[in-house]
């Protein structure tokens, strides 16, 4: 049992949080990104769109099925293998990529989840009375699939964050790079990957207080 | 929402930043995680590499964008285009000259097997049989040890950094890195390592560079700066500075 370096730690804070910005801003771009395509592939499977939505199928299924990491050297190392020009694809391009797809497929089946949730009789009620399927949506199944679905994406958004730290193995020094790169220049290893990680568990906490506030809002409609 | 704007926007601009380098840049690959060649200190990107580097762009009139990735990726990288060369200990084997062109060689070295203080079973490359041995994944090291006549009696473990670690907390029963900075990690870090015997296989190490026109041509002109600051003693005197001795000339 060594004893900790608490003045490299110190002086390792400033640094890291220097890196933080990247990170949020990879996860947050995938997150917003993600989300559309996630909506999109929810409506063409709840509507079975053809053609679509065997597309859908098939694109979810994949990007489930395979590891994040395995999808993001597919992106960044092996497009630009088969088509020169896709080297234009760099490190954050190809994260991105990979976070908005990957997580995409798997936020689609919990908006598809949360929009079948409603109720059938709300369905029939809302068109008896005349709404365009446009209203329907918009008026009644949304704001509810909306809080139906809100914890589990929150958790997606949290999964992303960490997620980004398999930036590094494409070149992309966000924290967990820096840290590494850091670790391996002072072989103090436990100081600098505890820092890291108290850095990743702030951000989340936060967002969890963020998610509990957003819940209580959305809910206040519903409390009797 | 104003800032998921700004940063949207920012991430955007980040994304759209033009790939291609100036015309007087070189882009340069190195893992920063190869104490002390290349490594990182508060945020500063390090090392001999570094030092080498600097000097021969500087002598070549041009900037230097430094690229940092795992180790295993920088061949990928250099292959891709995204980088012009590697500058991370690249030794000169004949499996890489069919794939790239090399420059003239500026560090000559040898392939070092270290323990953990006080393992007193292996004494040299040869009592690697039966052990676990720990190596930079496609690190010529790694081809070394798999060429050895027993290389089928070592279990070899390729990692993308760490093995120090993994030795001196006796996970593994050794490493294979080149002796120059396996000698200085030993010297100024904090774990508990030595040196296995000699040296047993001579390394040269120079910069690999896409086998094209362009790579022909930037390859003539990184060798003219290499020989330019030889002459000049400036190769010796980063050298001597990192390790106290010239490991740039055999």
């Amino acid at each position: 049992m060594g004893a900790l370096d608490v003045d490299y730690m110190l002086g390792l804070v400033p640094v890291l949080l220097g890196y933080l910005p990247l990170t949020l801003q990879l996860a947050s771009l995938g997150m917003v990104l993600a989300l559309i395509l996630a909506c999109l592939f929810a409506v063409i499977r709840v509507l079975r769109i053809p053609v679509l939505n065997q597309f859908t199928i098939v694109f979810i299924s994949f990007f489930r099925g395979t590891p994040l990491l395995v999808q993001l050297f597919l992106f960044y190392y092996g497009l630009p293998q088969l088509f020169s020009a896709l080297t234009v694809i760099d490190g954050i391009t190809a994260t991105i990529m990979g976070l908005t797809m990957h997580f995409s497929a798997y936020m689609a089946e919990s908006i598809r989840a949360a929009i079948v949730g409603v109720d059938r009789s709300q369905t029939e009620a809302a068109l008896s009375i005349g709404m365009t399927n446009g209203q329907l949506m918009r008026r009644i199944i949304l704001p509810q699939a909306t809080r139906v679905a809100l914890p589990t994406l929150m958790n997606y958004f949290i999964d992303m964050i960490k997620a980004t730290s398999l930036a590094f193995t494409l070149g992309v020094t966000e924290l967990m790079g820096a840290t590494q790169k850091e670790a391996s220049g002072s072989f103090l290893y436990f100081e600098a990957f505890i820092v890291a990680a108290v850095m990743y568990w702030i951000v989340v906490e936060m967002l969890s207080w963020l998610q509990s506030n957003l819940e209580s809002r959305l809910n206040k409609a519903y409390s009797r | 929402m104003k800032t998921l704007l700004a940063t949207t926007l920012l991430v955007l601009s980040l994304v759209a930043a033009p790939l291609q380098a100036q015309e007087d840049t070189i882009r340069v690959g190195m893992s920063g995680q190869y104490f002390p060649f290349t490594f990182v200190e508060q945020d500063t990107l390090k090392g001999f590499e570094v030092d080498v580097m600097n000097a021969v762009a500087k002598e070549m009139g041009r900037e230097v964008e430094y690229q940092t990735a795992a180790f295993s990726g920088l061949f990928g990288m250099l292959g891709a285009g995204r980088i012009d060369t590697v500058a991370n200990q690249i030794t000169i084997t004949e499996e890489r000259q069919k794939a790239y062109t090399f420059s003239e060689p500026y560090v000559y070295d040898g392939a070092q097997v270290v323990i953990k203080q006080g393992n007193e079973d292996i004494n040299g490359v040869e009592d690697l049989k039966g052990k676990t041995v720990a190596v930079n994944l496609g690190s010529n090291f790694e081809a070394l040890l798999r060429n050895l006549p027993y290389a089928d009696e070592i279990d070899i473990k390729t990692y993308d950094s760490n093995i120090e670690r993994d030795t001196a907390l006796g996970r593994v029963d050794a490493f294979v890195m080149d002796r120059v900075s396996a000698s200085q990690i030993i010297k100024e870090k904090p774990l508990p390592l030595e040196l296995a015997g000699p040296t047993f296989s001579q390394i040269t190490n120079a910069y690999p560079f896409k086998d094209t026109e362009e790579g022909r041509a930037l390859r003539d002109e990184v060798n003219a700066a290499l020989s330019a600051l030889r002459d000049k003693g400036t190769l010796r005197e980063i050298s001597e500075e990192w390790f106290g001795t010239d490991i740039t000339a055999p």
